[in-house]
């Protein structure tokens, strides 16, 4: 047994497995490079190096033993907490997705405009003798035909012509067409605009028609300043991700790109009334709802191990029956409570003979969640509760018993506050927990009911967490990131506090600090 | 007689009343599950006449391929929660025996980072995913590789948190003695420890996959294609708020999906609750 891990077949099953990843992994770094992805194609270089170096030298012992999970753990937890800390710095949205130059591209791709007429041709696309794309422009309409490059444009005499059965012309001297075949393999000549008149240029629109644009923007790299030739407008970078026109700051050219606001988005959360009053709402009654979800599940479970706290008949088929709600994937009772409460066809409404619309109310769509969550967390504290009850020393309540304490005062006055002191860091932590129980909100009223007439995203039921989800992902014409991100941010420094103090309160601390 | 009562009623009516409660859903979803009609609607509690039909609609209809669902969900929570517990254990036995700079400082990192809330940064997950999408679609935005790559990634801190509490308690002398007879801390690991910390692993093998099971909005956003779906997603996706005519095999299906899991639960039930009291909260 032991030779398996000494000696020459552990070196070669180490040196094949280390192998694989390694080709494996420097195949990713290269595909990374080629398309752009520097930061991702670096942190998998080093992942690489540092994975080699560590397994194929004694440099460290404890890092043969942590090393890929801390891969792991930096690559998918570490590096998207920074990115969230970095993109709420960012006006990061719908309309400014794409960095600086991608945007800049966007912004001159439309600043073409077509021509007052509109005007298309039926076009070949070929290549000129010094190996140059061309395209073969019949302009039917005028008897006119001519070939185009980039750079200058050549009037062709019909004469010299060859027509297909619609009188468009496929071949002329000093003109090589390209197949159709070849033209999918290689869109590059559809990228360039080829000389008409003036200022005016033919943009390909497919393989057999070109249309007539004129580019009224144009971008000074020096400057920074676009231009609109047909009006004379200018527009600069109004540092916070646009160009806006010189003049009149509300005009600005889309698509923007993703520009450092550094505090904004925080800002906002307070001073923008649209984003400051449905964040206390929801604010509020996340505290509500974690706090009396805590209270709730705890009093029902600490009610359940009282009861059951002695030998009697059934107590196991209880148990068994208690902890099943706690077994269930929550997933699953969630979306069955859902069912449950469709005001047309769940069963509460049909067992109480009611049409009660459960999820259109704001207060009776809150008393479902709550209860459903009680539902989905008493057998938690059952359990903790229970054991918990047994470990406190009998004694106690006997002496308190012969000094003439009834079982209420025993209870009020002894029992209670030992349990609580022993339960406070689980306490804590539930609370942590339901302060972000996205799963139950989302898939149970989805947040709602929500005003969605007014404009507003925030549902009645929705928490803090829901809200962030819907900023960033709920609506497809505008996802903000930034905004998003810097809730997260938020949320975090209150999490992080509460569960400090809760650990903190738990002593696991003290082995460390 | 008197006695008992005033001792034992209370005892038996509180149990019996939160019983019910507890079942009442799960019962109602069973006995839909076994109609033929498609809504919930309840008639009665006792069930007329049962009907599979709803059973057999999951294993059937193209539009809730149930079956490749639960294939996904298996397949992707085994992968995770054996390859997080592999990974896992190797940085927990680290944190817990060996001795080496800056390991506290690791132990605080990771205490804090997992107070960081796993949803707070998905749309950072969902950027990161889609950039990585560029240039190796298999693991990127979409694909069922990615899926697992940051469910591993996001399982790594409460996994080695966990399990370094279990490796705390095997006791060290084990480790101690071979490394007297002159073994080294990676046949240490390997030899001693691992043997010792099979059962120990096995339990947190089940959790992780529990946990990974149940996951849903990372998998919602991943997973877009009907076939690649998880049961959760799958199902969530189905009902969809239909719930007049889909009710039945939904019902079905969450029965169907909930039963491994509820055994894995019950049959962990001491593992569970010992480890509750650790301060892990099941998701």
């Amino acid at each position: 047994m032991s030779g398996i891990f000494r000696g020459k077949f552990a070196l070669i099953a180490k040196i094949i497995f280390l192998g694989i990843t390694t080709a494996i992994m420097a195949l990713l770094t290269e595909h990374a490079f080629a398309q752009k992805q520097f930061v991702i194609g670096s942190f998998i270089l080093v992942a690489t190096l540092a994975l080699n170096i560590v397994y194929l030298t004694k440099i460290s012992i404890p890092f043969k033993f942590f090393l890929p999970g801390i891969l792991f753990f930096f690559a998918f937890v570490i590096a998207p907490i920074f990115f969230t800390v970095q993109m709420s710095g960012y006006k990061y949205q719908t309309g400014n997705y794409l960095d600086k130059p991608a945007a800049l591209e966007q912004v001159l791709i439309l600043g073409a405009q077509p021509d007052a007429a509109g005007t298309t041709f039926d076009i070949n696309v070929g290549k000129t003798p010094s190996n140059e794309y061309a395209i073969l422009v019949s302009d039917i309409t005028n008897n006119k035909y001519f070939i185009s490059t980039k750079t200058q444009r050549t009037d062709v005499p019909k004469a010299s012509l060859k027509f297909d059965a619609n009188g468009v012309a496929i071949a002329a001297p000093n003109f090589t067409p390209i197949s159709a075949i070849d033209l999918a393999k290689n869109d590059a000549y559809s990228k360039i605009n080829y000389k008409y008149e003036g200022k005016y240029y033919i943009a390909i629109e497919g393989q057999n028609s070109g249309g007539v644009f004129r580019q009224e923007l144009s971008y000074d790299a020096k400057t920074g300043v676009l231009t609109n030739t047909a009006t004379g407008a200018t527009y600069v970078d109004n540092h916070r991700g646009n160009f806006a026109k010189v003049g009149s700051p509300s005009e600005i050219l889309n698509p923007g790109w993703r520009a450092p606001i550094w505090f904004e988005n925080y800002s906002r959360l307070f001073s923008d009334p649209k984003i400051r009053i449905p964040l206390i709402r929801v604010f509020t009654w996340t505290f509500f709802f974690a706090g009396f979800t805590v209270l709730s599940t705890f009093g029902l479970g600490l009610l359940l191990a009282m009861a059951l706290n002695r030998a009697m008949r059934g107590r196991r088929v209880y148990r068994s029956i208690l902890i099943l709600p706690y077994a269930m994937p929550s997933v699953m009772s969630i979306l069955i409570w859902a069912g449950m409460f469709d005001s047309d066809f769940g069963a509460v409404n049909s067992i109480l003979h009611t049409s009660v619309h459960w999820f259109q109310n704001p207060m009776l769509a809150r008393g479902v969640v709550l209860l459903v969550n009680l539902w989905l967390g008493f057998p938690y504290f059952y359990l903790i509760c229970s054991g918990s009850l047994q470990a406190i020393p009998n004694e106690l309540m006997e002496a308190a018993a012969i000094d003439g304490a009834n079982p209420r005062q025993v209870f009020r006055k002894i029992t209670l506050p030992l349990l609580l002191q022993i339960l406070s860091p689980l306490l804590i932590a539930s609370f942590a927990f339901n302060f972000n129980n996205f799963n139950l909100i989302y898939l149970l009223t989805g947040g709602g009911p929500t005003q969605t007439l007014n404009g507003e995203i925030a549902g009645s039921t929705d928490i803090l967490i829901s809200y962030t989800y819907k900023i960033a992902f709920g609506n497809p014409n505008l996802q903000d990131f930034g905004l998003a991100s810097a809730i997260s941010v938020l949320i975090f420094l209150i999490v992080a506090s509460i569960s400090m103090y809760g650990l903190r309160r738990s002593k696991v601390m003290e082995t460390f600090v | 007689m008197n006695k008992w009562v005033r001792e034992n009623l209370w005892r038996h009516a509180v149990a019996i009343a939160v019983c019910i409660f507890s079942l009442f859903p799960l019962y109602l979803v069973i006995l839909s599950s076994l109609k033929t009609t498609g809504s919930l609607q309840v008639s009665s509690f006792i069930p007329h006449e049962i009907s599979f039909a709803n059973y057999t609609y999951l294993f059937h209809s193209p539009k809730a391929p149930f079956l490749t669902w639960f294939r996904n969900s298996i397949v992707i929570a085994s992968t995770v929660a054996i390859s997080s517990v592999f990974i896992g254990a190797a940085s927990a036995f680290a944190f817990s025996r060996l001795k080496f700079r800056g390991k506290r400082l690791g132990i605080r990192l990771l205490l804090l980072v997992q107070m960081f809330p796993a949803v707070l940064a998905i749309s950072a997950v969902y950027v990161i995913m889609e950039r990585v999408y560029t240039f190796a679609p298999k693991i990127g935005l979409g694909s069922q590789g990615g899926l697992i790559l940051v469910y591993l990634g996001g399982s790594m801190g409460v996994n080695i948190w966990l399990l370094k509490g279990f490796v705390d308690s095997i006791p060290a002398e084990l480790d101690e003695a071979a490394k007297i007879d002159g073994a080294s801390s990676v046949q240490t690991y390997w030899l001693i420890f691992l043997p010792l910390a099979t059962p120990v692993l096995a339990v947190v093998c089940l959790l992780s996959f529990i946990g990974t099971f149940n996951e849903f909005i990372l998998a919602r956003l991943f997973l877009v294609e009907m076939n690649g779906r998880t049961i959760a997603v799958g199902l969530q996706q189905f009902i969809g708020g239909q719930y007049a005519s889909n009710w039945g095999p939904f019902a079905a299906g969450s029965i169907l999906a909930s039963i491994p899991i509820v055994i894995i639960f019950l049959s962990l039930q001491r593992f569970i609750v010992n480890g509750l009291t650790a301060g892990s909260v099941k998701g």
